[in-house]
């Protein structure tokens, strides 16, 4: 008794849960709403009863476009209160072929990448290197990014982001926390934090950041510092090196930690330099070291930027017009400090300092994607580089930094669970409305077919007490019901028929094959469970489930007959009424008369 | 290896900021910071007695950086 009220209590509660439920044909968004007025309206009848609307209600319907008018369609703004006075109204009802709201279909439906930052869209940077498609495949995660620089502070819009252990070299300590205001810029271009509400975005932002401070405050390091900083980011796990510093000397101490860390498997990048010279500076122009150019909002090539030799792949670095006070728009804005304050502050700079963490950033991605030797990233940034034509001075190396190109390649061949669980969401398998909805199935009356099946099997057995067996319960619930949230199914691709057939009543099975809603009265009759009794009654279990689906299908046929009367041939109404409510009973009857036999002689 | 220049002091705009030398041969040169600041004007004209850095980088990367040893203004 406990269990079935239970059972009650538990279908009372989904009853409650489905009549709510409103699913997706009713959740747009919109501000205004479709009056179709019926074609044979006459102009004046229409302006009459535009009139009133207006003065009823205080709004003003208007043709939604110049090619409206052969149609009689106004716009009338309003919300759902109001489109549900206008439903109501029975004056408009017999005047418009129909009142709907004016759902708003928009672009940010489509799944989006675009970061919440609010200085986002002043980051012309990030948009010049088509950096959020990339985020689709991969933002960077688990990959290590040493910079080398004038160290790092953990700013406001680096909270989120990871850091590993670094170090001071000019100190001599562990922490590594700039005192400049170059070193923080340049680890925010890499791996600033994104997506957190606040600042801007950065290239690679689940990459993690190794500060290694080289540089003093007023910019300038020595080669030693700098050598054993690249040898201790080799050996402390460092993917990638981004160096944005240079002087004219070429040295052995530096090119020998270059060659270390490379056999390492570290890819390093560096800035060209910044006196618009046609030879980068060093350590940009050792061959193991990817030598970045900068270019300006416009894809030229900045006035300061170095060209020529050794340059091999051109990144935005920003040209900040001068005399312009306060104007930089053209700069790279990320969240550094300022030195003399300590603050934390939003900075945009430009210089090939800008432009290396870019390609640095793109690198991470690319080594995410699963490729980490540095001879193949390489090949990738040259290979996905939007190429110059007739760049006879080199300004641009192997051409605009790409990092949607560079990450598709990167990945190409290399199909994981995150592109199969993206290719199921992108397809739409992934979302439980999409199984369920589009009253593809008529969830509440199938409900009441099997409750009402239970209710009757139940019944039964108070009269006629049976051991209730498994076979009797597959009966029930089949000719009840059957797995009905099957018939929802839809996978795009394939045929939904094996799914209506699995998922049928014995009384639906007729109509499975021609996927419409009415019976076919052949199946939804007594003839089904007849049959079965007749074949099955012999059987010691298998008769058990031909008495239950007897039962299952009268409830069924009841239910129908009740709620959604229409039937093959024989059409809506009365006779279909009447043919469902007698087989409905014939097929009570003979579970009756098969129950009371079964059971009189135990 | 001293070296004689002749030529402007100049701010340049690159990355937080530096101090170069445009000297009348065309050349920049980035002035190794710390440097006196007397020197460090916008525009001066000046005649310095340096030496080139080359065992030392930084972030500006305007050119072949000098320490200065003495200067005058023109």
């Amino acid at each position: 008794m406990k269990k079935f009220l239970l059972c009650c209590l538990f279908f009372a509660g989904l009853f409650w849960a489905l009549s709510n439920y409103q699913g997706l044909a009713v959740n747009g968004k919109y501000d205004s709403m479709v009056l179709n007025f019926r074609d044979s309206l006459s102009p004046a009848q229409v302006d009459r009863e535009l009139k009133a609307i207006a003065s009823k209600y205080g709004i003003e319907p208007k043709f939604n476009s110049a090619f409206s008018k052969g149609d009689n369609l106004y716009i009338v703004k309003g919300d759902a209160q109001v489109l549900e006075q206008f439903k109501q109204s029975e004056e408009l009802r017999n005047l418009t072929e129909y009142v709907e709201a004016n759902y708003v279909y928009s672009m940010e439906f489509l799944d989006s990448t675009t970061p919440n930052d609010p200085r986002y869209n002043e980051q012309w940077n990030l948009k010049a290197i088509e950096v959020e498609k990339a985020w689709q495949k991969t933002k960077g995660k688990g990959i290590v990014v040493a910079v080398i620089d004038t160290g790092v502070s953990r700013v406001e819009d680096l909270k989120n982001t990871n850091f590993v252990k670094g170090y001071d070299f000019v100190n001599d300590r562990e922490d590594a926390s700039d005192d400049n205001g170059h070193g923080t810029h340049v680890a925010g271009t890499i791996a600033q934090s994104t997506n957190n509400n606040f600042g801007v975005a950065g290239v690679a932002y689940e990459a993690s950041i190794m500060p290694l401070k080289v540089l003093s405050g007023s910019g300038g390091g020595t080669i030693s510092d700098i050598a054993e900083a690249i040898i201790f980011a080799a050996d402390n796990g460092a993917n990638v090196i981004n160096m944005s510093l240079g002087g004219g000397g070429e040295s052995k101490l530096m090119q020998e930690a270059i060659d270390y860390a490379y056999k390492k498997g570290v890819v390093i990048v560096a800035a060209a330099g910044n006196s618009n010279r046609n030879a980068a500076f060093y350590p940009a122009r050792y061959p193991k070291v990817i030598a970045v150019s900068a270019t300006s909002a416009t894809g030229e090539k900045a006035p300061y930027s170095n060209y020529g030799a050794g340059v091999d792949v051109a990144a935005p670095g920003g040209a900040i017009a001068r005399g312009k006070d306060g104007d930089s728009a053209g700069g790279i804005l990320q969240n550094t400090i300022d030195p003399s304050t300590k603050q934390s502050v939003f900075r945009a700079f430009q210089g090939t300092s800008m432009a290396s963490p870019h390609v640095a950033g793109v690198v991470a991605l690319i080594e995410a994607s699963g490729v980490k030797d540095p001879e193949k990233v390489f090949q990738i940034l040259k290979q996905s580089s939007r190429k110059v034509s007739d760049d006879t001075l080199n300004y641009y190396g192997a051409g605009h930094l790409n990092a949607a190109a560079a990450v598709n390649i990167a990945s190409q061949g290399q199909l994981g669970i995150p592109d199969f669980l993206k290719w199921a969401r992108d397809n739409g398998y992934l979302s439980p409305r999409f199984w369920v909805d589009g009253g593809a199935v008529a969830l509440i009356p199938k409900l009441i077919m099997v409750i009402g099946s239970y209710l009757l099997a139940i019944l039964l057995n108070r009269w006629f007490p049976f051991r209730w067996n498994w076979a009797f319960s597959n009966g029930v619930f089949f000719g009840g019901a059957g797995l009905f949230f099957l018939r929802g199914f839809y996978v795009f691709d394939i045929t939904q028929l094996p799914f209506r057939i699995a998922g049928s009543s014995l009384a639906e099975l007729g109509n499975a094959f021609s996927n419409t809603n009415a019976l076919n009265p052949i199946t939804a009759s007594v003839l089904l469970p007849l049959g079965l009794l007749l074949i099955l009654l012999g059987h010691p279990q298998w008769k058990w489930f031909a008495i239950g689906s007897a039962i299952g299908t009268s409830a069924c046929l009841a239910t129908s007959a009740v709620l959604a009367p229409q039937m093959m041939w024989i059409g809506e109404g009365s006779p279909a009424i009447a043919f469902l409510s007698v087989n409905s009973l014939l097929c009570f009857g003979f579970a009756y008369l098969s129950i009371k036999s079964e059971t009189a002689t135990i | 290896m001293n070296i004689q220049i002749v030529g402007t002091v100049e701010y340049v705009d690159i990355g937080t900021g530096a101090w170069a030398i445009a000297a009348d041969s065309d050349q920049q040169y980035e002035i190794l910071q710390p440097a006196p600041s007397e020197l460090l004007q916008d525009g001066l004209k000046v005649s310095v007695t340096a030496t080139i850095r080359d065992d030392v980088m930084s972030m500006a990367m305007l050119g072949d950086i000098i320490e200065v040893i003495d200067f005058q203004v023109l």
